[in-house]
């Protein structure tokens, strides 16, 4: 699915972003929705790893770290 | 049913919930030291249970894995959902579950909390972590809580132990009372698009439903203590500074399990010695002697040596777990082991390795993801251990020419030591990058990691680990590993010499000895293989004989050479066996058997080989099957010999 909305791989370090949606069946967006990234809900990237990668988001309240290729799957309204 | 009186049977309590919920910590103040510690059929689950009695009730605490849903993915998902369903052999219908629940995470803990209800158990709800939900200025009110979940919410705060009666007294009281109602989202579900796959539909419509008690249940004040936390981890998580202070903790780390275990290590060898001297005096000289001292202490001896060392890695792992830094760890390094088609979750095992691949391997429990685990265990033995240092020592120190390389201060012998070390990184990096494209080919493995806020680690917990650490290494030092010592004395001692001459000397005898055993004629056997290394046939015989642990090359090399026994840590004997191992000529000719390419082929062999009967142990243990232990020493001992034989043919052609 070819998505023109931006992803959370997009968002730069320090901005927050209202997540759209989780589209993908794959067991890993499936994951991401159960971590809480549902629509509607408001995460931070809180930080990048030395070397660019994983992210450190904020969401619910908490601390959550996934790598680029896992935020690429979060739909985000900026 | 809660009636005085044993004649019940056991009250069978799950405890359920989110990892980082302080859950172990509830586990201990509830059970204590848990009661059994094993496997669950079939998997490489941990199954820990935990018995105490209450009010005259004898309750079996089953602790299950923490795990974020009930839509089992992962093996530890499996699990508890087949115990909650009453499905897991081995353990008894649930009476009751207890829903651990974080207070300063409220809406996602309650979406496992919202699975675990449906299931229609009797059930508390445990709620830890209160007081640093209070410092964050967040309050909820449980008797709402209770209300909305429809089962009885206990604010707990286990390490002071508040609250714990009460949670003791509900799971009592619960487990006769009739199931709670099935939370109801069908209105939540009806909202969410039907095209939508019933798990993301499922998941959307749960944290609807979570949302709205959310709001009614949770007030957010100002949060006076988090901008502490924030910094902390802002300075942690630092391009800069958080490296920094990365490699100062692991260069502490990896000081400690060297430094800090030596004396200890000392003082049990030290033992260890003081036990043979005893028997060898209680003994009459014989067979039984000669089994107890050079079979069984000297086997058994030489691995619980390293207890030690276990100790204090899994004490360093358990409490910076316990504070929440291992985690940052893994997020500090990941994308440095993606490349290798590891994850950040492999370092600890992989540094600790260094030390000793057991509690490296021991420590990759830490890695939730099967296929990551697997990967880092067999990799693992790749890292250069304590115990090929005294063979590097002896090899590098007598048949390494010490001349400078490129600058006065840098000798030839510390370069051939820092490469064996990092031979061992680069080969293990090339496997892992080999395997993960090939044998563990398949989707990229997700990384969603939680990252929990920084908080003390709990002592009972730190302890436990430690504990149970140290007690599954020891009971396989008197097993398995006990086992392998006697079977390999054994083949180094029978059949006795036919007749041995009476002018020889007691190192002659001794040579002339293992020269006739199962052992010396199996290196003979083995002589056609070894020889493309540069190996005769007794230097094949010593590589056998280090099947249970490779630091045994030495005492072999000195036997096998007629010395007798030396000890790899006496300078003295070192120089007596160096002399010894210049002066060995192969058999029937004045051709030397050490020359700098034999020496290398044995120090990269050595580096590459699977030779640690404990480590293949442990393998079989941690995977829970004998096909890994067999794959490892596979692999390895062929790397080895290819290696070996490559270092060898080189160094010949070169004229070394």
């Amino acid at each position: 699915m070819v998505s023109l909305m931006p992803s959370l791989a997009q968002v730069a370090v320090g901005r927050t972003a209202a997540v759209v949606d989780v589209p993908g069946a794959d067991p890993v967006s499936l994951r991401l929705l159960e971590m809480g990234l549902t629509p509607g809900v408001q995460v931070a990237v809180v930080a990048a790893a030395p070397l660019g990668d994983p992210l450190e988001l904020e969401v619910r309240g908490y601390r959550l770290s996934i790598r680029r290729r896992e935020a690429a799957l979060v739909a985000v309204a900026t | 049913m809660t009636e005085p009186g044993g004649r019940e049977r056991p009250l069978t309590v799950a405890l359920v919930g989110n990892p980082n919920t302080g859950k172990s910590t509830l586990f201990t103040a509830l059970a204590g030291i848990p009661t059994r510690i094993g496997n669950y059929p079939g998997v490489t689950v941990e199954e820990k249970v935990g018995r105490f009695t209450h009010r005259g009730r004898v309750v079996d605490l089953v602790d299950l894995p923490g795990t974020y849903s009930l839509r089992p993915q992962s093996p530890d998902e499996r699990v508890v959902a087949d115990v909650l369903a009453g499905r897991m052999p081995g353990v008894p219908p649930l009476d009751c579950i207890i829903i651990v629940v974080d207070a300063t995470n409220l809406a996602r803990n309650l979406f496992l909390a919202s699975q675990a209800l449906e299931i229609g158990l009797p059930t508390v709800v445990a709620l830890t972590l209160g007081d640093v939900a209070a410092d964050r200025g967040i309050a909820i009110d449980t008797a709402a809580l209770a209300h909305r979940l429809d089962c009885p919410v206990i604010p707990v705060v286990a390490p002071r132990g508040t609250g714990i009666e009460t949670l003791r007294d509900e799971a009592l009281a619960t487990s006769g009372r009739p199931r709670p109602r099935a939370p109801d989202f069908a209105s939540h579900l009806a909202a969410v698009d039907t095209a939508r796959p019933a798990p993301a539909r499922d998941a959307i419509a749960r944290y609807a439903w979570i949302d709205r008690i959310a709001a009614d249940v949770v007030q957010r004040g100002a949060p006076p203590r988090q901008r502490i936390a924030d910094t902390i981890d802002g300075i942690l998580t630092h391009r800069l500074w958080g490296t920094l202070f990365f490699a100062l903790v692991m260069l502490t780390l990896f000081t400690s399990i060297f430094r800090l275990a030596t004396p200890a290590m000392d003082l049990i060898s030290g033992g260890m010695d003081a036990v043979a001297a005893w028997v060898e005096s209680l003994l009459p000289e014989g067979a039984l002697r000669s089994l107890v001292v050079d079979g069984v202490l000297a086997g058994v001896g030489g691995v619980v040596v390293f207890l030690p060392q276990i100790a204090l890695l899994f004490l360093f792992v358990a409490l910076l777990e316990g504070c929440g830094y291992l985690s940052r760890a893994a997020f500090l390094m990941d994308r440095l082991l993606v490349g290798a088609g590891l994850s950040g979750k492999s370092f600890i095992p992989l540094l600790s390795s260094f030390a000793c691949a057991i509690p490296g391997i021991m420590a990759a429990r830490t890695i939730e993801n099967r296929r990551d685990r697997l990967l880092t265990i067999l990799v693992a033995p790749l890292m250069s251990c304590s115990a090929r240092l005294p063979v590097y020592l002896l090899l590098c120190g007598a048949f390494v020419p010490d001349v400078a390389v490129g600058v006065s201060w840098l000798r030839l012998p510390a370069v051939v030591l820092a490469a064996m070390y990092a031979l061992g990184v680069v080969v293990a990096a090339l496997v892992a990058f080999v395997l993960s494209r090939t044998v563990f080919r398949g989707p990229p493995q997700p990384f969603v990691m939680e990252l929990p806020g920084w908080r003390w680690p709990q002592p009972a917990v730190v302890l436990e680990r430690v504990r149970e650490a140290a007690w599954s290494f020891l009971k396989n030092a008197g097993t398995l590993i006990l086992a392998m010592s006697v079977v390999i004395w054994a083949l180094g001692n029978y059949p006795k010499p036919v007749q041995p001459d009476p002018s020889m000397t007691e190192a002659e005898l001794q040579g002339e000895a293992l020269r006739q055993s199962f052992l010396g004629r199996a290196g003979r056997v083995i002589e056609p293989v070894v020889a493309p290394l540069g190996w005769d046939w007794r230097l094949g015989c010593a590589a056998i004989a280090s099947f249970p642990a490779r630091e045994v090359v030495l005492g072999t090399l000195g036997v096998i050479y007629n010395l007798g026994d030396v000890d790899p840590g006496e300078e003295e004997g070192a120089t007596m066996l160096v002399r010894r191992l210049k002066a060995a000529t192969w058999d029937g000719t004045t051709r030397r058997v050490f020359t700098l390419p034999v020496a290398l082929s044995l120090m990269v062999f050595f580096a590459l080989c699977a030779q640690c009967a404990s480590t293949l142990v442990v393998i079989g243990k941690e995977t829970g099957s004998w096909v890994w232990p067999v794959v490892t020493f596979t692999y390895m001992t062929m790397l080895a010999w290819f290696a070996a034989f490559a270092i060898y043919q080189v160094g010949t052609a070169l004229g070394w």
